[in-house]
C-alpha cells in the first residue's frame, strides 16, 4: 500500500488544470504606474471626465498608503512600477454580438469549460466574459433586458447608465480604502456591472468568468452590484489564469448595495494559478470585496471556493446598516505545497435586530499556511444583534499550518456574538472504513473532504456546486491524515 | 475460501496473534468467541488489514489469492466485509453517497460498469426491506448522530447492498437490546447462502441463539484453543472461560 | 512633546540608569543593562502595536511619575489586615512598594523552601539562571523596563519534592505620597516533584495618588513540580497595573493559575504566558475580571507547545458593567513537534451595561497535525428569563442577580482549592453585584 509521503507527493506534483496560455494580439499599456499611465487608461476607455478624476484621486490615496503589517505571512516583494496596467485583446471595437468575438477567444473559453455561446450555455445562467480585465462578452443580455435588469461590462455602464455608477461608485469600497483598493481605483481596467430594478427577481444566475491571459501584468477588475428594493439577484465569478513563472497581481474590487428587502447572494469559485509544488509563480490574490445591507431585511451573502492562487488575501466583508438585515458568509479554502491563504470576512453590525452567520472550513496540506481572520463588530445602536461563527481547520500532514484569528468587538449589551473553532485531521479511522467498503484511499480523503465542506457547498447555485466539489477533488485528491 | 495458516501478528510491537490455523468453507457460518484481550477484534483487523497490525508470520488465502498482499480496499473489492464493531461518522457525507461510491468502486474492479441511478435506489429499497433498515436514515451523514443500534443496523445494511463472499461480523450484538438484536439476527439470517461465508466473533453466546453456527471457535491469547459445534457455546455461557484457560495452562505445562 | 516622549524620558534620563544597584554585589547588573537596551530596542506600544490594540497605553502614561526607591509611609496593622483574606491560615510575606519587610512577615523557616529578596539572593546560581531568560518575556517592552530598574521582589525556591503545610501569601502594599511607578519582580523556582500554593494580593493605601505598578512574575516548574498560583487584583481605583507572568513548565510538571480581577483599578493588564518544554504537562488557566466604572481589563494569554504529548486548558470569564472595557486575547500556538497536543480555551463574557463593551481575539496558530485544538467565545446579557423565574421565586433583585453571577463564576471559583479564597470570592462577587445595583 502506498503511504502517505508518495500520496502527499503525488498531490504536489498534480498539474494545473488551466496552465495554457492564449496566442491573441494584445494592446497593452506601457510598463510602469503614473498619472500618464491612468490617463492613457482612461483615454482607451474613452471615459468621461468625471471618471478620470476618481481614478486619479485614487492615485494620490494609493501614492501616501503603504502595505500593511499585520497579515500572517511575509510580504512578497511587489514592484509594482514593473507592471503593466492595461492589456486587452487588440481586435476589441464595440461588439454587437458574440459572433465577433475573436474565435481564438472563443476557443479558449470553449477549452476551461466556459459556455459564451448562448446555445451552449448552461441554462440559467449569463455569463460576462472577462479577458485580462476586459470584458468581452455578455450572454443573454436582451432577455435581462426585458426585466429591466442591467448586466454588462463596467466600460459600459460608465457610457450607459453614469448615473446610477456615479451614485454607486466607492461608496462601499471608497478609493483610499486600502492600498489595493486605491491602486484599483486608479487602474481598474473593466469588471462587470448588475443593476436589479425594484421588485425584480432576477430569473437566472449571473455570472462572470475571469481569466488572466497576459504576461507581466496585473488584473484590476471592479464590480459593482445593486440590488434595488425587494429584488434578488445570485451572482457567481469563476478565475483561472496561465501558468508562468513570475507572480501575477490581482487587485480587484466588488461592491455590493442591497437596498430595502433586497438581497445579494455572490459566490465566488477561485481557482487562480496558484504556482508550482517549490511555490514559483502564481497569482496574488489581494481582492477587497465588500457589501452594504443599506436597506432594512436586506441581505447579502457570500460564499467562497478558494483553491488557487499562491497567495489568497480578502475579507468579504458586510455591513450591516439597515435594522433587521442579515449577513452570511459561507467560505472553503484549500492550500497545498507553497499556497498562503489568509482570508475570512467583516461583518459590521449597525442597525437593530441583525444577524449575521459565518461557516469557515480551511484544509491546508503539503507546505501551506491557511488562515482564517475575521471581524464581528457590534455598535452601540445594534440592539439584539446575533453573530454566531464556527470555523473549522483540517491538516492534511505534518508540515503545513492552519491558524484562526477573530476578532470581537461588541459595544451593545444585548448583542450575542458566539465563536467556536476546532482544529483537527482527518482520522485514520475514517479513511479505514472508506477502505474497508471498497474506497481507494484518494477517494475516501476526497469524499471526507467534501462532507467536511458540505455546509458551504450546499450555498452554491447547483451547478456550480458540482464544479466545485470537483475542484476540491483534484485538488486534494490523495491526501492521507 | 478463506485458509489462515499459522497467523502471528503483533500491534505496537506486542504480539497479540499467536498461530492461528482456520478454514472457512463456501456456505458456513463460523463463530469465534473468547475473553476480552483474547485477540478476537485482533483478527479482523488483521483480516481487514488494518495498519497498525504487522503480520510476523504465517499466511492468509482468499479465493486463491493471498490476502495480506492486498490493500484494504482491493480486500473488500475481492469480497471480504467486515462489519464494525465501532461504525466511525463522517460528517457530510450522505449514507446513500457513500453506498453508491462503495458499490461503483468494487463494480469497477471486476470491470463492470457503475451502477445507474435508477437501479441502484431500487437496490437499495429492497435491501432496506430485506434487513428492515430505517429509510430515514439514507440521506442522513454517514452514522453522524446514529444510535448504537442503528449504527449496527447500517452495518447489516451495508453488507447486504455489496454482497460480500466472506462476512466477518466484529461484535455486531454488543451494546444491542434484545429488539435490536432480533433485527440485526434476522437481517443476517436473510443474507445467508450457499456461496457466502460468515465469521461471527462475540462475546456472548447470546447472539447465537439468533444466528446458528456451524462451527464455533474459542480464541485464547492469541490462538484457537478449542473447536466445536453450537453446543460448544452453550457450554461456554454456562461455565465461562475459566476451565477452558485451565485446560489450556495445564496442557502447557505438561 | 508627545506624553510617550515624556514618560519614555523620563525612564530613560530622569533617574537614575540601570547602573544603580539593586544588589550589593551588582551580580545581575549584567542582565539589567541587557534588559535595558531591549526596553529602548523596542519603545512604548501604540495602539497601532498588534498586542496593544486595543488598550491605549499612552494614555495612563501621561502622568508625571516618580519611580518608587525609597521606601514611603508606613504600613499600619489596620491596613495590613484590609489587605488580607480572612479566615486564611498561611504563610505571610508583605512588601511595601516591592520591597519584603521582614517584621511584617511570617515566612516558613528550616524547611527546603526559601523565601528572599531578590536583591540579596542576586548571586544564587537559580536566580543567573532563570532571571529575565524567559522567551515570551524577551518582545515585551514593559517586562524589559521591569528587568532593567525594578526595585525588588522575591525569589522563592523550593527543594527537590519540597512542599509547605498551608499556603504562601503574598500581600503587596503600595503606599506612595505622590505618583509613583512601581516595579515589583518575582522569581519562582518548582525543583523536581515540589509543590507550592502562592497566593498574591494587593493593596493601595493612597487614594491622593496614583500608583502605576509594572509587574513581573517568573515560575519555573521543573520536572513533576506542581503550582497552584492566585493571584488576586483588587485595590484603590486611581491604581493602574500591567503585569507579566511568565512560566517555563519542564516534564510531567502542573500549573494552576487563577487570575481575579475585582473592582477597581483603573487600568489592568496582564500578560500570562507559559512555555511547555517538556512532554505530559498540564496548565490549567483560570481569569474571572468583574469591571464597573471606566475599568479597561486587558487578559493577554498565550500557551506555547513545544513539544508532544502536553495538555492545556483555558477559561476565561467576565462581568462588565457601567462603562468598563473588557479586553481578551487568547493565543495557542501548537510547534510542529508538539503533536498530540491537546488545547482548549474558551472566554465567556456577560455584559451588564449599555455602555460596557468586549473586544476578544481568541487565536489558534497550529503547525502540527495530530491535535485536538479548539476555542471558544461568547458574549451576551443575562437571561432575562432566569431572572424573573428567580425574583417569581422571592428572590429579591439583588440577590438574584448575585446568585446568577456567581452561578457565571462557578466553573472558575470551583476549581480554587482554598476553602477561606473560595469564600473571599463569593463576598466580593456579592459586594460588585450589590455595588452594581445601588450605582
Amino acid at each position: 500500500m502506498r503511504n502517505s509521503n508518495e500520496i502527499i507527493d503525488d498531490i504536489a506534483n498534480r498539474e494545473y488544470e488551466f496552465g495554457f496560455t492564449t496566442d491573441i494580439e494584445m494592446e497593452m499599456a506601457p510598463v510602469g504606474l503614473n498619472e500618464e499611465t491612468i490617463r492613457f487608461i482612461s483615454a482607451k476607455k474613452e471615459e468621461p471626465q468625471w471618471m478620470l478624476e476618481w481614478r486619479l484621486k485614487g492615485f494620490q490615496a494609493f501614492k501616501k498608503m503603504q502595505f500593511p503589517k499585520w497579515q500572517h505571512f511575509e510580504m512578497p516583494e511587489l514592484d509594482l512600477q514593473k507592471l503593466s496596467y492595461y492589456a486587452a485583446p487588440k481586435k476589441k471595437k464595440q461588439l454587437n454580438s458574440l459572433d465577433e468575438v475573436d474565435p481564438e477567444l472563443l476557443a479558449t473559453f470553449e477549452k476551461l469549460g466556459i459556455p459564451i455561446n448562448e446555445q451552449k450555455a448552461l441554462a440559467g445562467v449569463a455569463v460576462d466574459v472577462v479577458f485580462d480585465s476586459v470584458s468581452v462578452a455578455t450572454t443573454f443580455k436582451e432577455k435581462l433586458h426585458e426585466l429591466g435588469i442591467i448586466f454588462c461590462s463596467f466600460g459600459e455602464a460608465v457610457r450607459t447608465h453614469p448615473d446610477l455608477v456615479k451614485k454607486y461608485l466607492g461608496t462601499v469600497v471608497p478609493h483610499s480604502d486600502n492600498i489595493f483598493a486605491a491602486l484599483n481605483a486608479a487602474v481598474f481596467s473593466d469588471g462587470s456591472f448588475v443593476y436589479i430594478p425594484k421588485g425584480v427577481r432576477c430569473p437566472m444566475e449571473l455570472s462572470t468568468y475571469f481569466r488572466i491571459n497576459a504576461e507581466n501584468t496585473g488584473q484590476f477588475e471592479r464590480t459593482l452590484i445593486i440590488a434595488d428594493d425587494d429584488s434578488y439577484v445570485s451572482y457567481l465569478e469563476g478565475c483561472t489564469a496561465p501558468k508562468r513563472d513570475e507572480n501575477q497581481l490581482h487587485a480587484a474590487v466588488v461592491e455590493l448595495v442591497a437596498m430595502e428587502r433586497a438581497e445579494i447572494k455572490y459566490s465566488t469559485v477561485q481557482n487562480w494559478y496558484p504556482g508550482d509544488k517549490d511555490g514559483n509563480g502564481g497569482i496574488y490574490n489581494f481582492v477587497t470585496k465588500r457589501g452594504i445591507c443599506k436597506g432594512n431585511s436586506s441581505k447579502i451573502s457570500w460564499t467562497q471556493v478558494e483553491t488557487g492562487s499562491a497567495i489568497t488575501w480578502k475579507y468579504p466583508s458586510v455591513i450591516l446598516q439597515g435594522d433587521d438585515a442579515e449577513g452570511e458568509f459561507y467560505s472553503v479554502a484549500v492550500t497545498r505545497n507553497k499556497q498562503i491563504a489568509d482570508t475570512g470576512t467583516k461583518i459590521y453590525h449597525l442597525g437593530r435586530n441583525t444577524r449575521s452567520r459565518i461557516i469557515s472550513k480551511g484544509i491546508s496540506a503539503g507546505h501551506s499556511d491557511n488562515t482564517y481572520r475575521g471581524l464581528v463588530q457590534v455598535g452601540p445602536r445594534a440592539a439584539n444583534a446575533r453573530n454566531f461563527t464556527q470555523c473549522d481547520s483540517l491538516l492534511i500532514g505534518d508540515r503545513c499550518g492552519a491558524h484562526t484569528f477573530p476578532y470581537i468587538e461588541s459595544r451593545n449589551s444585548t448583542a450575542t456574538v458566539e465563536h467556536e473553532a476546532t482544529t483537527s485531521k482527518i482520522g485514520e479511522d475514517q479513511i479505514f472504513y472508506l477502505n474497508q467498503r471498497g474506497i481507494e484511499t484518494e477517494k475516501a480523503v476526497a469524499l471526507i473532504v467534501n462532507g467536511y465542506a458540505q455546509e458551504v457547498l450546499n450555498q452554491l447555485p447547483m451547478e456550480f456546486a458540482v464544479e466545485a466539489r470537483k475542484l476540491l477533488s483534484i485538488t486534494l485528491e490523495g491526501s492521507v491524515g | 475460501m478463506l485458509t489462515i495458516k499459522n497467523l502471528h501478528a503483533e500491534v505496537d510491537g506486542k504480539q497479540i496473534l499467536k498461530g492461528i490455523n482456520l478454514e472457512i468453507k463456501k456456505g458456513e457460518m463460523h463463530a469465534i468467541m473468547g475473553p476480552n484481550g483474547s485477540g478476537k477484534s485482533s483478527l479482523s483487523s488483521v483480516l481487514a488489514g488494518r495498519e497498525n497490525y504487522t503480520v510476523t508470520q504465517g499466511e492468509v488465502i482468499f479465493e486463491g489469492k493471498n490476502l495480506l498482499d492486498m490493500s484494504p480496499e482491493d480486500r473488500a473489492r475481492e469480497g471480504l466485509f467486515l462489519a464494525f464493531q465501532y461504525p466511525v461518522e463522517i460528517p457530510g457525507v450522505s449514507n446513500l453517497h457513500f453506498l453508491k461510491t462503495a458499490l461503483n468502486e468494487i463494480r469497477a474492479y471486476h470491470s463492470l460498469p457503475a451502477m445507474e441511478s435508477k437501479e441502484f435506489l431500487k437496490l437499495t429499497k429492497e435491501k432496506q426491506q430485506l434487513v428492515d433498515f430505517n429509510a430515514n436514515l439514507m440521506n442522513r451523514s454517514l452514522n453522524e448522530g446514529f444510535s448504537g443500534g442503528e449504527k449496527k443496523r447500517n452495518e447489516v445494511f451495508q453488507l447486504a447492498m455489496l454482497d460480500p463472499k466472506l462476512a466477518i461480523l466484529d461484535e455486531t450484538d454488543s451494546g444491542l437490546d434484545i429488539d435490536a438484536l432480533r433485527i440485526v439476527a434476522a437481517g443476517v439470517n436473510k443474507l445467508r447462502s450457499a456461496d457466502k461465508a460468515f465469521m461471527v466473533i462475540t462475546h456472548y453466546q447470546r447472539l447465537l441463539e439468533y444466528i446458528v453456527p456451524d462451527f464455533v471457535h474459542v480464541l485464547y491469547n492469541g490462538q484457537i484453543v478449542k473447536t466445536g459445534t453450537k453446543e460448544l457455546a452453550l457450554e461456554l455461557e454456562e461455565k465461562g472461560y475459566d476451565w477452558l484457560k485451565e485446560e489450556v495452562h495445564q496442557k502447557e505445562s505438561v | 512633546m508627545t506624553s510617550d516622549k515624556s514618560f519614555y524620558e523620563f525612564i530613560s534620563n530622569g533617574v537614575p540608569g540601570p547602573e544603580q544597584k539593586v544588589d550589593a554585589d551588582n551580580a545581575i547588573l549584567p542582565a539589567r543593562k541587557l534588559a535595558f537596551g531591549r526596553f529602548k530596542e523596542l519603545g512604548l506600544p501604540t495602539v497601532k502595536t498588534e498586542e496593544w490594540r486595543y488598550t491605549n497605553i499612552q494614555r495612563y502614561l501621561k502622568d508625571a511619575f516618580t519611580l518608587a526607591q525609597e521606601e514611603q509611609g508606613t504600613v499600619t496593622a489596620e491596613q495590613l489586615k484590609a489587605a488580607g483574606i480572612p479566615q486564611l491560615d498561611s504563610y505571610r510575606a508583605v512588601l511595601v512598594n516591592g520591597r519584603l519587610q521582614a517584621d511584617l512577615s511570617t515566612l516558613p523557616t528550616g524547611g527546603k523552601i526559601t523565601v528572599s529578596k531578590v536583591s540579596d539572593a542576586a548571586g544564587n546560581p537559580q536566580l543567573q539562571a532563570w532571571f529575565d531568560k524567559h522567551p515570551h518575556l524577551q518582545s515585551q517592552p514593559f517586562a524589559a523596563l521591569n528587568a532593567a530598574l525594578f526595585a525588588d521582589g522575591l525569589f522563592i525556591e523550593a527543594g527537590v519534592n519540597a512542599s509547605l503545610d498551608k499556603p504562601l501569601h503574598i500581600i503587596h502594599v503600595y503606599t506612595a505620597s505622590a505618583n509613583a511607578f512601581i516595579q515589583p519582580r518575582h522569581l519562582i523556582v518548582l525543583h523536581k516533584s515540589a509543590t507550592l500554593e502562592v497566593i498574591e494580593s494587593a493593596v493601595g493605601i493612597n487614594d491622593n495618588a496614583i500608583a502605576f505598578v509594572n509587574g513581573v512574575t517568573e515560575v519555573v516548574l521543573e520536572e513533576n513540580a506542581e503550582l497552584w498560583h492566585y493571584n488576586i487584583q483588587s485595590t484603590v481605583k486611581n491604581s493602574r497595573h500591567i503585569y507579566h507572568t511568565s512560566t517555563t513548565q519542564k516534564a510531567d510538571s502542573r500549573y494552576h493559575h487563577f487570575n481575579f480581577t475585582l473592582p477597581s483599578a483603573e487600568l489592568t493588564r496582564n500578560n500570562l504566558s507559559v512555555a511547555l518544554t517538556g512532554s505530559n504537562t498540564e496548565t490549567n488557566l483560570h481569569g474571572l475580571y468583574l469591571a464597573t466604572g471606566t475599568q479597561h481589563v486587558d487578559n493577554h494569554t498565550f500557551v506555547d507547545h513545544l513539544v508532544p504529548n502536553c495538555n492545556s486548558n483555558e477559561l476565561y470569564k467576565g462581568v462588565l458593567l457601567d462603562d468598563a472595557n473588557g479586553v481578551f486575547t487568547g493565543k495557542i500556538h501548537v510547534h510542529q513537534d508538539a503533536q498530540k497536543t491537546n488545547a482548549f480555551q474558551q472566554n465567556n463574557n456577560l455584559l451588564m451595561s449599555e455602555k460596557a463593551n468586549i473586544n476578544s481575539q481568541p487565536q489558534l496558530e497550529i503547525y502540527a497535525d495530530d491535535v485536538k485544538c479548539s476555542h471558544g467565545f461568547t458574549v451576551g446579557r443575562f437571561s432575562e428569563e432566569s431572572l424573573f423565574y428567580l425574583r417569581s421565586r422571592g428572590i429579591g433583585e439583588e440577590a438574584a442577580k448575585s446568585l446568577l453571577v456567581n452561578a457565571f463564576a462557578f466553573d472558575i471559583t470551583d476549581q480554587v482549592h482554598i476553602p477561606a479564597l473560595q469564600d473571599f470570592l463569593a463576598e466580593k462577587i456579592r459586594q460588585y453585584v450589590a455595588g452594581a445595583i445601588n450605582n
